[in-house]
């Protein structure tokens, strides 16, 4: 082994760690160990002048591996490689000791969590010896882009991404464009009506050379990597291609935009939807309000019109979440129906009133003052539907424990809207398949960081926005679009992309053409090589998680910056005997 | 048994000034800052919330309406602007047309213009009456004592005749509403000698509407406050019936000054025209949150009051100067605006000279049943007022 010249930086990161561990004895304890040239502690390693520090010191004592004891590398990794890359050194060749999350704020005796943090900074100590300097790998990106979904997300994406400039392929399952919001009337709180904002996205579509619109049609195959994506699309419409058969696209990326289904209202018993006529849902509302005349199935005018919010939602039996847009439709139409109806009196029956959006308290303040009754139920203490007796000047009676009051009340109907909540489609784990992405236990496609990625996910190239994602409303679905098509345009602009250098190696001498890995890999990145008879990595594809190198019977695979040599060693020091 | 929501009574309550109650989204602010609310007596949000849900039939027994003397603190503190102090007020002319059997008062609530036709023809039907009996029997130039336009014998049986005919209507409207909130509304049972134990209650509210006081915090200087105009009104109204009702003939001799009986006479005047003055003032003005929306009714009231303490006034200026034509004349105006003011009485604002402390009294009952037998009225708001 080569003498190097290793630096280790302890951080007490404010009070985080120095409360518990004693950073000045494991920098004394770590400048004794042999390759070490030298062993700092500062109060924020984080911090400009704590990188400026590392690289001062790699220039001036030709240090050429770093150890960084501070937080989780999660946190802070990025920060110092690229401290070293400043210093022209191999970001690679850095290590971190988690000493805060593993220890400092998980301990309470400083002595043990001293020399846990001891044992840590040994063992990245010894590990940084086997690193090696890696190269990331960059590759081309394609600047087309796929948009699966043509409601007013996927629209909003492919306008985007299509006025820069770039080829869009647009995949819509129906046979027109709009998706949900085609079936609304007018949208909360400011009343736009929703057949303006489509027909001008649309029409712009339509015409548009650099959308490739496929309509009744559906992605049934995504092959390849990051800018390097093969789409295989199972449309009836391409002139072109014979009738039925697929058409292959070449994308650089793809934005998932597949939109929601509505709850079905019969579930839940109760309300009698099916069985009783006058008990509809939002959107068959929306449908009476565009023909122009709501009614019940009588052909009556109704005097007492009923909302229930939450159906489906907010509940431990069918969906724990919030479908946000309920509750401000629901005033919507408390307004619609008073404005279009003067004599009806409408009772809107809630659990809890979300107005959180911009211009939805204001929203909220005028259904007030349009009178309608709001009446409050309790989670869990469903209200229950009756038909009325002839007597009664009514069609239905709602019963339900009122919480304001503390009343048991019936409150008269002639019609009852349901407010169906918003559910993850059938076919999301079809596409979840597809491209590659995973659901919640809801079924929702998940972001790679709910906070801080809310529109990228685990795969690479792939984006999500809208309502696929979550339960959202009209702007936070176009902000969502917008922000991929953004991440988009900025990674075709650079026209390359850079792939992290922790990927795996099959050494194609060992390697017996199992084929194991490839069934095991979660990122679809080992190819088979039928001539040769042995797999193969795609390395822009591949995350390094190291489950094939676990797997392989052969031993054949190689995890870059995870050799077995680095981790043993890393072993080693964490169990070694300080005496 | 569910109690039926009545979504139109909202509409109803319009009428009486109830008009932005759909705009309470029951944070209980309102109860909050209320001197008045406790544990028992939960009020204005629990009363706004029943009107809210048109429960007409559960507000119809309560009795926190009364209990509320219209601060105004409640509707200076809503987040929503639902002025929850007008919509007590409202309550409690709702409840008075509620009480009333013959249905005068909701007709007088629900249009100004059959109140003022009715006072009109009251009015013209007592000034015809009185008119013809003058002419007939008596001389327009003598104000008292034998062959008198209007002989102070004649006006004691005729005030007793009036009197009569409003206690008549307002006995059988306190006995209703005691049917209505001890019988009705009382699901636990009350022992007699509670109504004798609380008896008290009703001369100490009467004569010092106590609570009124309370409510005043913002007034530094009591001869300030609205409670102690109020209660010179009050007082000076209550001598002045005793005075006609029962020394009218002391009342009326003159032209000299009967000092053991007009002292009150003057007492009870000053209180009757700072008050009205004063109530004016306010209610031109709008600068306190209470006297901002004026029911059509209030203005009737207060004014057919202020012309009254004038007419009289001048009645025993012209009768004491020697104009006893002039006073005469007056007198007959006055008579002309007395009566149908005492006749609109029980269906009107001014019955709450006995519904309130007829209420005080009951809530003071009720709230003695309720510790007695622990009785819990409803799990969910112990602990909210």
């Amino acid at each position: 082994m080569n003498n190097c010249r290793t630096g280790v930086y302890i951080c007490s990161c404010g009070t985080n760690i120095a409360k518990i561990v004693d950073v000045d004895a494991v920098v004394s304890f770590a400048a004794g160990l042999p390759d070490v040239v030298l062993a700092r502690t500062y109060k924020y390693m984080c911090s400009n002048p704590g990188q400026e520090m590392i690289t001062q010191d790699i220039r001036e004592n030709h240090l050429d591996r770093v150890v960084v004891a501070a937080c989780s590398p999660n946190m802070h990794e990025r920060t110092f490689r690229t401290a070293l890359k400043s210093a022209c050194l191999n970001q690679y060749l850095l290590e971190m000791a988690n000493i805060r999350e593993q220890c400092s704020w998980v301990h309470t005796d400083p002595i043990e969590a001293t020399e846990k943090a001891k044992a840590l900074v040994h063992a990245a100590i010894c590990r940084v010896r086997l690193h090696e300097s890696l190269d990331s790998i960059s590759v081309r990106m394609c600047p087309n882009v796929l948009v699966i979904g043509g409601g007013i997300a996927g629209m909003t994406a492919a306008l985007e991404l299509a006025d820069a400039g770039n080829t869009v392929y647009l995949v819509e399952k129906d046979d027109h464009l709009g998706g949900n919001l085609a079936r609304v009337d007018l949208t909360a709180p400011y009343l736009y009506s929703a057949t303006d904002l489509l027909t001008e996205r649309i029409t712009r579509i339509l015409d548009s050379e650099k959308v490739n619109v496929f309509l009744a049609s559906k992605v049934t195959e995504l092959t390849g990597f990051i800018g390097n994506f093969k789409a295989t699309i199972q449309s009836p419409n391409v002139k072109l291609a014979a009738y039925n058969k697929p058409v292959e696209v070449e994308i650089g990326n793809v934005v998932v935009c597949t939109g929601y289904k509505e709850f079905d209202a019969s579930r839940i018993i109760h309300y009698g939807y099916g069985k009783l006529p006058n008990v509809i849902t939002s959107f068959e509302l929306e449908k009476m309000i565009r023909t122009g005349r709501i009614e019940t199935k009588e052909g009556k005018i109704p005097g007492y019109v009923a909302i229930i919010h939450c159906v489906g939602s907010r509940s431990q039996e069918f969906h724990t979440y919030c479908s946000r847009v309920c509750c401000m439709t629901a005033l919507k139409y408390a307004q619609e129906i008073k404005s279009a109806i003067p004599g009806c009196y409408i009772s809107d029956v809630y659990i809890d009133m979300h107005a959180f959006g911009k211009g939805h308290e204001d929203f909220y303040r005028r259904s007030s003052e349009a009178k309608t009754l709001f009446l409050m139920y309790e989670k869990g203490d469903r209200p229950v539907i009756h038909k009325a007796s002839p007597k009664d000047d009514c069609e239905m009676l709602i019963e339900v424990n009122e919480k304001l009051s503390g009343e048991l009340i019936e409150i008269p109907a002639d019609l009852i809207i349901l407010m169906v909540g918003m559910e993850a489609r059938e076919d999301s784990h079809e596409i979840a398949r597809i491209v590659n992405i995973s659901q919640d236990k809801d079924g929702w496609f998940i972001e790679s960081h709910p906070k801080l990625e809310p529109v990228a996910t685990t795969t690479d190239g792939i984006f999500i926005a809208g309502t696929c994602v979550a339960p959202k409303d009209i702007p936070d679905t176009v902000a969502q679009s917008r922000a991929a098509a953004a991440r988009i345009l900025g990674r075709i602009a650079k026209g390359r992309i850079e792939v992290d250098a922790l990927y795996s190696e099959v050494n194609e001498d060992k390697c017996s053409g199992c084929r194991f890995c490839n069934q095991l890999c979660p990122f679809s990145a080992i190819e088979f090589d039928k001539e040769k008879g042995h797999s193969h990595i795609i390395s822009a594809l591949c995350k390094g998680c190291g489950v094939c190198v676990a797997a392989c019977p052969s031993s054949a695979i190689r995890g870059r910056h995870f050799t077995d040599e680095q981790l043993l060693a890393q072993i080693d020091g964490l169990f070694y005997d300080y005496g | 048994m569910p109690i039926r929501v009545d979504p139109k009574f909202i509409d109803v309550l319009d009428h009486y000034g109830a008009e932005d109650v759909q705009l309470c989204y029951q944070c209980g602010d309102c109860s909050t800052v209320c001197p008045h609310a406790d544990e028992i007596y939960k009020f204005p949000r629990k009363s706004m919330r029943l009107l809210q849900m048109g429960l007409s039939q559960k507000i119809e027994t309560t009795l926190e309406p009364w209990l509320c003397y219209y601060c105004g603190q409640c509707s200076t503190q809503c987040p929503r602007e639902a002025d929850p102090g007008e919509t007590m007020m409202s309550l409690r002319r709702w409840l008075i047309s509620r009480y009333d059997f013959t249905g005068i008062a909701a007709l007088f609530f629900k249009s100004r213009r059959i109140e003022i036709l009715s006072v009109l023809f009251i009015s013209l039907l007592t000034g015809i009456f009185l008119g013809y009996y003058g002419f007939s029997g008596g001389s327009v130039h003598i104000y008292d004592g034998e062959g008198a336009f209007l002989p102070s014998t004649f006006i004691h049986q005729f005030d007793l005749m009036v009197g009569a005919i409003l206690a008549v209507f307002l006995v059988v409207n306190a006995i209703h509403m005691w049917y209505l909130v001890m019988i009705k509304g009382t699901t636990f049972s009350v022992p007699w000698w509670l109504y004798l134990k609380e008896l008290y209650q009703l001369p100490w509210h009467f004569f010092t509407q106590k609570r009124y006081s309370e409510c005043e915090k913002k007034h530094k200087h009591p001869f300030f406050m609205p409670w102690f105009i109020h209660l010179g009104l009050m007082l000076g109204y209550v001598t002045m019936l005793v005075i006609v009702m029962v020394f009218i003939e002391e009342l009326q001799a003159g032209p000299e000054i009967h000092w053991p009986v007009h002292i009150f006479g003057y007492l009870a005047t000053i209180g009757l025209l700072s008050g009205t003055i004063y109530f004016i003032r306010k209610r031109l003005k709008k600068n306190y949150v209470q006297y901002k929306k004026s029911h059509g009714t209030d203005w009737v009231f207060v004014t057919l009051l202020f012309i009254i303490v004038l007419t009289g006034i001048f009645q025993h200026v012209f009768h004491r100067t020697g104009l006893f034509e002039l006073a005469n004349i007056t007198y007959v105006f006055h008579l002309m605006v007395v009566v149908p003011w005492l006749l609109r009485m029980p269906f009107t604002k001014w019955a709450h000279l006995i519904y309130r402390p007829m209420a005080m009294y009951l809530a003071a009952i009720r709230r003695d049943a309720i510790i007695r037998q622990k009785v819990v009225t409803d799990p969910y708001l112990v602990l909210i007022k």
